[in-house]
């Protein structure tokens, strides 16, 4: 049989700092990714950090993958702006909470997390490779287990079964492992968010220019008030290079309460008159004679996708000052005018020969959906099972506090102290729960991160109130002015979060995390001091058919769910909230279509719920 | 250590976005761009699977025109090949499959320094006309064991036999699959349905390292590549090209049944006339 | 302007149409009767327009295959030669393909098949395989053995003279090539027809001389004829040399692979949908019955696999299986008819029947996408709509118990 030292289950950015971090230190590991390739099963709502908190320290992206991380890695942008909006109507206000994202804080960029986590594994399976391991993809982990010799044994849906001495689970924040070992509970919507995101084209210079960004910055937009349809939660809208990720974050204990689909939400952000304008574009319409023979309408749809590829790519170059260099480099074009004229020639030819029209719209590319653990609520008190170590959100360890919303830099820190606690293991040959367990809860324990998952950080809280002094404090009713006139002054802030930190989270949550903060308060700001849009259009987003059919898939025809209580409260539920409309009723049951699932897990709670075997199942080109 | 050959296609790129036809309804070459044909690339699956499993040392070959390169450069990507040949000659334009399988016998016999070669991987067919008779006839050719429609390869290396599974469709049948031995040297198209079978770890981490060195020679390709024409071949001329093909394409029409795109017409669920008059219609199939 | 006529009847050199036969498991391919069927119509009126008397010469190679030789003198051959021989059970491509090019060059054979013919005989003038797995690559080999020419996947055939000009292969000059066989293929779009001729040769350089004019035949397309036991016919038992060093290719087994439901052996499918949910049990039978009368299969929607309706073990068995689903995560068709009852029309459902040739819809719901669809579409519920069809089919079926008391 195969044996390996390590075997870590999860291609995510999480699984693949532990590869590149254990190889650094000598060990041998072996990844296993169910997704056809690395970085098509992972969505994020992209900021990746790099933090220096004052008080201990944690493992930072650039110290696993080297200083030249900025430099080397793709990442899309710096963001050098986080702005907090408060909508109602067509009326927004407006707070630049910069200074709340630069505390304590390297650098933030946004990601597509398909193209970071291929260039993760490039660089981490080359240090795995000189150890005897490396990544595997396509292959789906389904059971572990430990023999009578207390040999832990990896069986896959795709391989011949496998030996290891250790194991990191990076599965997410469903992790089959954690279920199959019973290390945890499902989460109860109580503990995650759901998110969903859609990426939106828009072209280089039209990005910077709305977003008011030169071309080495990026921007971060929040919003809360009416745009949350009355959740807990809010929107947020990053740009990337050319693209931007919008999307919608909300408690889904309150989505509970007032089921609302979730492209709903992400829908009411996208017709908010302020984000209309920020995505706004020109969208090709093809309309194809349907009176016309098969073989010519075929012929004219041929010749028209080429032509509007051919309008797309260069409208996109001559948009970026890299892509115009690219065309005057390659020697096509003499300089912007040419290029310019040559859209214009095409944009004609479309008009005139293909009666194509060009419409006022936004430009949808990917839709896609995940559950965000909140640590304050969900962390593993301790993230082990026998010689099985849990990572990131599998851990559910992510950290949520009002505008901070952060995943991927604490699966980074969580892994690099997993790593060092097998690695230890491994020199020392002792896998037991109170050797290595124990030593990587105690590590874990020692982060900074987790300290944000416990309690108040009034530093934090400090500049956080002092973006909003703007805000004239009588305008914020009932208890909450109540509180901000506390949290501004110095002294009671202190004392106010000592006795809030004496309390603990679980006690102080629903005062925070409530309609009011979210909602109430924020469209009260902004009826009365927002300032009034005047939207140019309405957009029209595409429907949940629409968004499913542009994604693409490897349809297992076997179910990798399986519905045990179709008659469920839980699953009447989710009838609403699957982001993709996968279950119905039928005859007062709840049946489940499987196929157009996005894998974000939202239903896991109530049915049997696997990720689909290797390769198979939605395949993100953005993520 | 087995030799093995893989003759590829380059092939127009039929996705939508690349594709570009006639107004009567031809493809238009000139418009469309070439890319690997897809029956050639699990040819290249096929070929790249016993490099991993047994080793083997790889050469592709094509005919086609000098343009045909970024095929192999494709195939390259696929199967860490150590040996490319672009077999290239106007004299080679208008060759059916008879005159084609002329010059990659005269191609194959020279891979690999003259090295005999084990197995040689085909596609089952090209999908902008060619139908599956190149491979078959080549193989003939070579005096080859022809093996078609092949779903798994497994190699004897002791006995110097192979062992393959065929997937025989057959009107009337759901399929059988045939498990056949021979002996090397053999002749195999790949059936579509082949996908190569990685079952373990050390597998797949071989495959995932010789990947990344195949897209570092495909980078290169042009270093592993031979081009020939008919002479440094060696073929005679009156058997390649056109002169060499019994057939010719003599007549391209549209074909007549092809219909204007679906309008339904509506019967009212009352109307029970109309219903009954989709009887007729369904009558010529029944009877 | 002919200047120059190119006979390829030079004195019974090259004769017959040669059909190779394909059978499995004691019983034939129809494949191989539906070539039989084209060539009989061939060449009977190859025989009458040109005054000949060339053969349909069945080519059967096998173990125990006596049996099917009257068969396939019934179905049209006028002469089967079989090769018998316990190595030819299993068709090798080696062994078959030499076989096969012994039997088309065997003047022996030849004169046995029609004596009235003076020699010499050269090899075939035709020759017809199958387009299939076997026959696909049989044909190449044996063509590449007989250095002739072939094209694949013919679904219509003429033999005509042909007046023929090309630059190169006639030199600019128009000759007439007689008995031509026209084979048509449909080409890769499956918009275009594309005509492949194999002229003969008549470059005194090459000597080659491109006879059979060989083709792989599309099964299902050309119709079999009404067998006619009482046809009489030569049957000529052939035997093959057989190289020992071929038999080192073994087939060690054979697996036959079922599949519960057969989309492609059907002209028409009847589907359903969610349709049947007011009265499932009832509507299922009813479709049944339909089915029946229409020789039809019955294949379903997605959802319907999920067993969402009360039904009977048997019928949930027999239908509410994912082997049945026609769409993206089940099979694609393309029947003569398909129609579809109570199908709304997922996007998935769509891709998986849109190359039916004429699609009928049947659905309460006007707005149903199905209807985009369909050709024709019938406003109601499958309930109300069928059992008028089925009366009306009824009619046609013929009445065969009427004298029966």
């Amino acid at each position: 049989m195969e044996t390996f030292d390590v075997a870590i289950v999860g291609g995510g950015s999480t699984g693949l700092a532990a590869l590149k971090h254990l190889s650094d230190l000598g060990k041998q590991a072996v990844l296993i990714e169910a997704g056809p390739q690395v970085g098509t099963k992972n969505v994020s709502g992209g900021i990746l950090y790099s933090k220096r908190p004052r008080n201990g320290k944690v493992h930072n992206v650039e110290d696993v993958y080297g200083s030249d991380f900025e430099a080397s890695a793709p990442l899309e942008r710096h963001i050098s702006k986080y702005i907090l909006h408060a909508t109602s109507g067509n009326k927004i206000f407006t707070l630049d909470l910069t200074p709340a994202h630069e505390y304590q804080t390297n650098f933030g960029y946004s990601v597509l997390l398909n193209k970071l986590n291929s260039w993760f594994a490039s660089v981490a399976s080359e240090s795995a490779e000189k150890q005897g391991g490396g990544i595997v993809t396509g292959v789906h982990v389904r059971d572990i287990q430990w023999s009578n010799e207390n040999k832990t044994l990896i069986h896959t849906d795709e391989l011949e079964e496998f030996q290891v001495k250790a194991i990191i689970a990076a599965d997410g924040v469903n992790s089959e492992i954690a279920y199959l070992t019973g290390a945890r509970q499902k989460f109860s919507p109580n503990e995650v968010y759901q998110g969903v995101k859609v990426v939106i084209r828009l072209p280089e210079e039209t990005i910077e220019e709305r977003f008011e960004i030169d071309t080495s910055e990026g921007a971060a937009h929040l919003f809360a008030g009416d745009v949350t349809l009355n959740h807990i939660g809010g929107g947020f809208i990053y740009t990337n290079r050319d693209t931007l990720s919008l999307g919608a974050v909300y408690h889904y204990e309150s989505l509970f309460s007032k089921p609302t689909e979730p492209s709903t939400l992400v829908n009411a952000l996208i017709q908010n008159p302020f984000v209309s304008e920020l995505i706004k574009d020109e969208v090709i319409t093809i309309d194809i004679d349907r009176e016309l023979s098969k073989e010519e309408q075929l012929r004219k749809r041929f010749a028209l996708t080429k032509l509007v590829k051919t309008f797309e790519e260069l409208r996109y170059s001559c948009y970026s000052s890299s892509g115009r260099t690219r065309l005057i480099d390659s020697g096509k074009f003499k300089n912007f005018e040419e290029m310019k004229a040559k859209l214009d020639s095409i944009r004609q030819e479309l008009i005139e020969k293909y009666n194509t029209k060009f419409v006022t719209n936004y430009v949808e590319l990917e839709y896609s959906a995940k559950l965000v653990p909140d640590g304050k609520r969900c962390r593993m008190k301790k993230p082990y099972h026998r010689n099985i170590l849990f990572v990131g959100d599998a851990a559910g360890r992510g950290i949520f506090i009002g505008p901070r919303i952060e995943g991927l830099n604490v699966g980074i820190d969580d892994a690099v102290r997993a790593s060092l606690a097998i690695s230890r293991s491994i020199d020392k040959n002792n896998f037991a729960e109170d050797y290595m367990g124990q030593y990587y809860t105690s590590l874990v324990e020692q982060s900074p991160y987790t300290r944000d998952m416990k309690e108040i950080d009034k530093e934090y809280l400090k500049i956080f109130l002092e973006s909003t002094k703007s805000i004239p404090k009588e305008i914020v009713g009932s208890r909450y002015g109540f509180i901000f006139k506390i949290m501004s002054s110095g002294k009671l802030r202190g004392l106010a979060v000592g006795i809030a930190n004496l309390l603990g989270y679980e006690k102080i949550l629903p005062l925070v995390e409530s309609e009011e903060t979210y909602v109430q308060v924020p469209i009260e700001v902004a009826l009365k001091l927002g300032k009034k849009i005047d939207p140019s259009y309405t957009p029209v987003p595409p429907s949940i058919e629409e968004r499913v059919a542009r994604l693409r898939y490897n349809d297992d025809p076997i179910s990798h769910i399986i519905v045990r209580e179709p008659e469920s409260e839980f699953l009447r539920k989710l009838v609403v909230l699957c982001p993709t409309r996968c279950y119905y009723h039928e005859d007062n049951k709840v049946m489940l279509q499987h196929e157009g699932c996005i894998e974000c897990g939202s239903c896991a709670k109530g049915t049997e719920w696997r990720h689909p075997r290797g390769e198979k199942g939605v395949i993100f080109n953005y993520g | 250590m087995v030799n093995v050959a893989v003759i590829v296609k380059l092939e127009p790129d039929f996705s939508e976005g690349n594709v570009s036809y006639n107004p009567d309804g031809t493809l238009n070459r000139a418009e469309t761009k070439s890319i690997l044909g897809p029956h050639s690339a699990i040819a290249c699956n096929a070929a790249f699977y016993t490099k991993i499993t047994y080793g083997s040392r790889i050469s592709i070959g094509t005919m086609g025109p000098p343009i045909a390169d970024s095929a192999l450069k494709q195939a390259q990507e696929l199967t860490d090949a150590d040996e490319m040949n672009l077999y290239s000659d106007r004299i080679f334009a208008g060759a059916d499959t008879l005159a084609t399988a002329e010059v990659l016998r005269s191609g194959i016999v020279k891979m690999l320094d003259g090295n005999k070669i084990d197995i040689v991987f085909s596609g089952h067919r090209a999908s902008d006309g060619e139908t599956g008779q190149t491979g078959p006839q080549t193989a003939w050719k070579l005096g080859y064991t022809f093996l078609g429609n092949v779903i798994e390869v497994n190699i004897d290396l002791e006995r110097n036999y192979v062992i393959v599974k065929r997937l025989v469709m057959l009107q009337g049948f759901d399929g059988i699959v045939e498990e056949v031995e021979a002996p090397l040297p053999v002749f195999i198209t790949v059936d579509p349905s082949y996908s190569p079978n990685y079952r373990t770890i050390y597998q797949r981490l071989a495959f995932a390292k010789y990947r990344k060195e195949a897209i570092a020679r495909a980078n290169n390709y042009k270093q592993f590549l031979k081009i020939y024409d008919s002479k440094s071949l060696g073929v005679d001329p009156k058997f390649v090209g056109l002169p060499g093909s019994p057939t010719i394409v003599y007549r391209v029409e549209k074909i007549p049944k092809a219909k204007a795109s679906r309008k339904a017409q509506l019967i009212e669920g009352q109307d029970i006339d109309a219903i009954k008059s989709i009887v007729p219609k369904l009558r010529p199939i029944v009877s | 302007m002919v200047t120059e006529s190119f006979s390829n009847n030079s004195g019974g050199k090259y004769r017959n149409l040669y059909v190779v036969i394909e059978h499995i498991e004691g019983k034939l391919v129809p494949v191989s009767l539906e070539m039989l069927g084209e060539a009989r119509r061939l060449m009977d009126d190859f025989n009458q327009r040109y005054q000949e008397s060339e053969r349909v010469v069945a080519v059967v190679l096998g173990y125990k295959v006596q049996d099917l030789c009257q068969q396939l003198i019934s179905y049209g051959a006028d002469v089967v030669v079989y090769a018998e021989n316990k190595e030819l059970e299993y068709s090798r491509n080696t062994i078959d393909t030499k076989v096969i090019a012994q039997i088309s060059r065997d003047a022996g054979l030849a004169k046995q098949i029609s004596p009235e013919y003076i020699p010499p005989y050269i090899k075939p003038r035709y020759m017809f395989f199958a387009a299939d797995s076997i026959g696909r690559h049989l044909s190449s080999t044996v063509l590449a053995e007989l250095e002739s020419g072939l094209a694949s996947d013919i679904n219509k055939l003429v033999i005509s003279d042909i007046d023929f000009r090309h630059e190169h292969k006639t030199k600019g000059q128009t000759i007439r090539y007689e008995r031509t066989l026209e084979m048509y293929r449909p080409d890769f779009s499956g918009f275009l027809w594309t005509t492949i001729l194999c002229l003969d040769n008549k470059n005194p350089e090459i000597m080659r001389d491109y006879h059979p004019q060989g083709c792989s035949i599309i099964p299902g397309v050309f119709n079999a004829i009404e067998p006619d036991i009482a046809r009489e016919g030569l049957i000529l038992q052939y035997k093959p040399t057989i190289d020992p060093e071929d038999l080192k290719v073994k087939v060690l087994n054979k697996q036959m692979l079922k599949k519960k439901i057969d989309f492609d052996g059907h002209r028409i499918i009847v589907s359903m949908g969610r349709g049947i949910k007011d009265d499932p049990e009832q509507n299922v039978k009813l479709i049944e019955q339909f089915a029946r009368l229409l020789d039809a299969e019955i294949g379903i929607s997605l959802p319907l696999s999920k067993r969402l309706y009360q039904l009977s073990d048997s019928i949930n068995s027999k239908y509410m299986i994912p082997e049945r689903v026609i769409g993206t995560s089940g099979s694609k068709v393309a029947p003569s008819f398909y129609i579809a009852t109570g199908i709304h029309g997922a996007v998935q459902h769509i891709a998986g029947m849109k190359e039916s040739e004429f699609v009928v819809a049947i659905n309460p719901d006007e707005n149903a996408p199905i209807k985009d669809e369909s050709d024709l579409f019938i406003n109601g519920r499958m309930e109300d709509v069928l059992p008028i069809i089925i009366e009306e089919l009824q009619k046609l079926t013929p009445i065969v118990s009427s004298h029966m008391e």
